[in-house]
């Protein structure tokens, strides 16, 4: 049996995401639609013996062609042939929703009218007949309520019998003048309505059909058709709605009084954000050293025991245990703190806040040329670059997402506070003083780095502010998990294999050729030397600081224990006697101790997040004898500003393609060098 | 007079759309249609927030300034 295809249309914000939660459950799929940067949201399903794919079209409030949304919408209800078309209502707003359903019948496709959020339509003492609806229109109605996920059950079935029965929405009948131009433009007898439309106001084979109309009627085709889609929406709204007056109490209103108000919203917003920082980071930081530990310490172990009992040669032995096993640990690592990020964001997504967000912050945002929402990926880009991208899809434009992509990896992140304060505590009298300037410098160039985004790739873009904020809905638990499960799912699939490969490649580089035992002897020494007369501008002479920027791409911090290795002054953890089942008993011993250090960091009042460990000993006295506080200073220019970050430039690839991330790379190795160079010679003249 | 010029609290009724910007139709198909009451809330920087019937939408003060209200 065919698979059948079945397209969620409606407006924003009616719920569609948790009624194909509750359908599709976790074989939710996200992606991108094809050549674009709006979400596609998909779940395949049996039912019956049925193979169905659900396909959730961007929330729209009409097919017309205004951004990318509306075009992808309409785009695959004509060529992605969807076998049914299920119209999801916002009950309490019908009368608005109704339009985009009147559209939907002109193209004729079998549809299922779901009118959701039942419930409050009830609380609102608003009442709908379905029956007439349903007899008006053609068309079956189910009722749910996507919250809780009562109603939802009859959907499938539905879908099934309308496909079954071959049903057929009732054609639709605009008023007498519209109805004799739309046949004349008619040209085959099986075409749409909306093909009719369609050519009725394009179609230069009817231009004087076009100046005929306004002529008569006074008013141009467009605005004709628009007046009677209207007067078919609003004739259905006023024959099946039927409104009492309630008095009830609106949550939102008295909720909005608070956040949104004039002096207190921002104090708020900043406290939320604080919240959403320190438990995300705070949180999730104990379980990701747990998992670096249980990776690196005991299943590398593990595997090296395993094969040395066996026998194997021992470049094979490290290169499972170092570079495969760790490959997968340096992916694990990031898991928490993606997970909870994305919880957080879809909490304050699925409650309502993050429309509101945008409303309070763009006053000062819209300065800098961006919607108010970008504030809170550019915040979060304080404590990790990576999820701070992967926040970005909360942005609805392309246009706004890559501007602030390309700010957030020049945020300095606690990464590279570890390096800044390793160089700044060695080479300056005032490290504070060292580390707050840098910090600044990465704030300014991602300022100028969207100033000069503006005035070239994205320049001539009008800039309107146009969004529904709606109610404040509680989501339930068991929703926010699975949109957890599909997304950290398809971080794995395609930052997950990126991140593995590179680190692989990374560790080759460093362990190549077979038997190195000094990693002055490695490939990476080779490309380390290759490099070196380019660092030379920034006073950096020596081929071992060059070096350590290779496995440095993994991440920034790594550049001190490579620099320990390549100067030899840390050896890497000496073997000790590895017992398994010890060992396994110590890791779950260590498990329980990060979930009770992720609940202590929780309750702290201040996020730990930012604090740096001393460590490095020996490598300090070393370094201090190998450069001077200008090549150090930039030095740490040069690392601040280029993206030597395996993971952003994975999740920077994921989000945008290969060509904006490989451009951005490039981007910002260039700036950071001649930033490095430009600080170089300024604090050389001051003859530091 | 235009929406841009009503003062938060007041309840005003549109009597036409101006201009001939995409934005609008959305503006448009989002409610905010010739006959349609509406309920200025708050005016925050740029923008104002509107409530219609049971919706609040927000929009900014450039496309406020093409919507002529009574």
């Amino acid at each position: 049996m065919k698979t059948i295809t079945v397209a969620f249309a409606g407006n924003p914000n009616v719920g569609k995401t948790s009624l194909l939660n509750h359908l599709a459950g976790t074989n939710l799929k996200v992606g991108n639609w094809p050549g674009a940067t709006v979400e596609k949201k998909e779940g395949r399903l049996s039912f019956m013996g049925q193979d169905i794919v659900l396909v959730d079209l961007p929330g729209v409030y009409t097919l017309e062609p205004i951004s990318e949304d509306e075009w992808i919408a309409s785009n695959f209800l004509t060529e992605g042939k969807p076998d049914l078309v299920v119209n999801v209502i916002e009950t309490p707003n019908m009368e608005r929703d109704l339009l985009l359903t009147v559209e939907l019948l002109e193209r004729d496709i079998p549809m299922v009218l779901v009118l959701n959020m039942w419930d409050e339509a009830q609380k609102l003492g608003i009442e709908v007949d379905t029956e007439r609806l349903s007899e008006l229109l053609g068309v079956r109605v189910v009722k749910t309520n996507g919250r809780t996920g009562e109603g939802v059950k009859a959907i499938l079935p539905n879908i099934l019998e309308v496909i079954a029965l071959r049903e057929k929405p009732k054609p639709l009948r605009y008023g007498r003048e519209l109805e004799e131009f739309l046949e004349k433009v008619r040209e085959r007898p099986e075409e749409t309505k909306a093909e009719l439309i369609r050519k009725l106001l394009q179609s230069p084979k009817f231009e004087t059909l076009r100046a005929h109309i306004k002529r008569t009627l006074g008013k141009n085709p467009y605005d004709l058709i628009k007046d009677e889609r209207y007067a078919v929406a609003h004739g259905l709204y006023r024959e099946v709605v039927h409104r009492r007056a309630l008095h009830s109490r609106d949550i939102t209103d008295a909720l909005d009084k608070v956040l949104l108000h004039p002096y207190f919203g921002v104090p708020l917003f900043l406290l939320v954000m604080f919240l959403l920082f320190k438990v995300a980071f705070d949180f999730s930081l104990p379980f990701m050293d747990w998992l670096d530990s249980f990776v690196n310490g005991f299943l590398a172990s593990l595997f090296f025991v395993l094969f040395s009992y066996f026998g194997v040669d021992e470049w094979v032995q490290r290169f499972v245990s170092e570079a495969l096993v760790g490959g997968v640990g340096f992916v694990l690592t990031f898991l928490p703190l993606i997970a909870v990020i994305y919880f957080l964001l879809a909490l304050l997504e699925f409650s309502g806040y993050l429309p509101r967000v945008a409303f309070l912050m763009d006053r000062f945002m819209h300065r800098l040329g961006l919607h108010g929402k970008s504030l809170i990926p550019l915040l979060l880009g304080f404590g990790c670059n990576v999820p701070a991208i992967v926040a970005t899809r909360t942005l609805e434009t392309k246009r706004d997402k890559l501007l602030v992509i390309a700010m957030i990896p020049f945020i300095s992140c606690p990464a590279r506070l570890v390096v800044f304060s390793f160089f700044a505590l060695i080479f300056f009298k005032n490290p504070a003083l060292v580390i707050f300037s840098l910090y600044l410098l990465g704030i300014l160039v991602a300022l100028l780095t969207a100033v000069f985004l503006r005035k070239t790739a994205f320049s001539g873009q009008l800039y309107h502010f146009v969004m529904e904020l709606p109610p404040y809905r509680l989501p339930t638990l068991r929703l926010l998990f699975r949109i957890v499960w599909v997304y950290v799912k398809d971080f794995l699939y395609r930052a997950g294999t990126l991140i593995f490969a590179a680190s692989v490649l990374i560790w080759l580089l460093l362990n190549l050729p077979p038997g190195v035992k000094n990693p002055s002897e490695s490939v990476a020494a080779g490309i380390g030397k290759a490099i070196l007369p380019m660092l030379k501008p920034m006073g950096i002479e020596d081929w071992r600081v060059s070096t350590s920027l290779i496995p440095a791409f993994l991440a920034r911090e790594i550049v001190l224990g490579s620099m320990g290795t390549i100067y030899a002054v840390e050896l890497k953890g000496e073997e000790k006697s590895f017992e398994p089942l010890k060992a396994l008993e110590e890791q779950v011993v260590a498990f329980g101790f990060a979930l009770k250090d992720a609940l202590v960091n929780v309750l702290k009042p201040l996020p730990s997040a930012f604090e740096v460990e001393e460590g490095h000993e020996g490598l300090r006295r070393v370094v201090a004898g190998s450069m001077s506080p200008a090549s150090a200073f930039a030095f740490m220019v040069f690392l601040l500003l280029y993206t030597s970050c395996l993971g952003t430039v994975a999740v920077i690839w994921r989000e945008t393609g290969k060509v904006f991330a490989s451009l951005f790379l490039l981007y910002s190795l260039v700036l950071g060098w001649l930033l490095g160079v430009l600080a170089y010679r300024l604090l050389s003249i001051w003859s530091f | 007079m235009n929406l841009e010029e009503v003062s938060p609290g007041q309840e005003v009724v549109i009597t036409e759309l101006r201009g001939k910007e995409d934005i609008l139709k959305k503006v448009e198909a989002m409610g905010l249609r010739r006959g349609k009451r509406v309920h200025l809330l708050q005016k925050v920087g740029r923008n104002l927030l509107l409530k219609l019937d049971n919706s609040r939408v927000v929009i900014s003060r450039d496309l406020a300034r093409a919507i002529e209200v009574q």
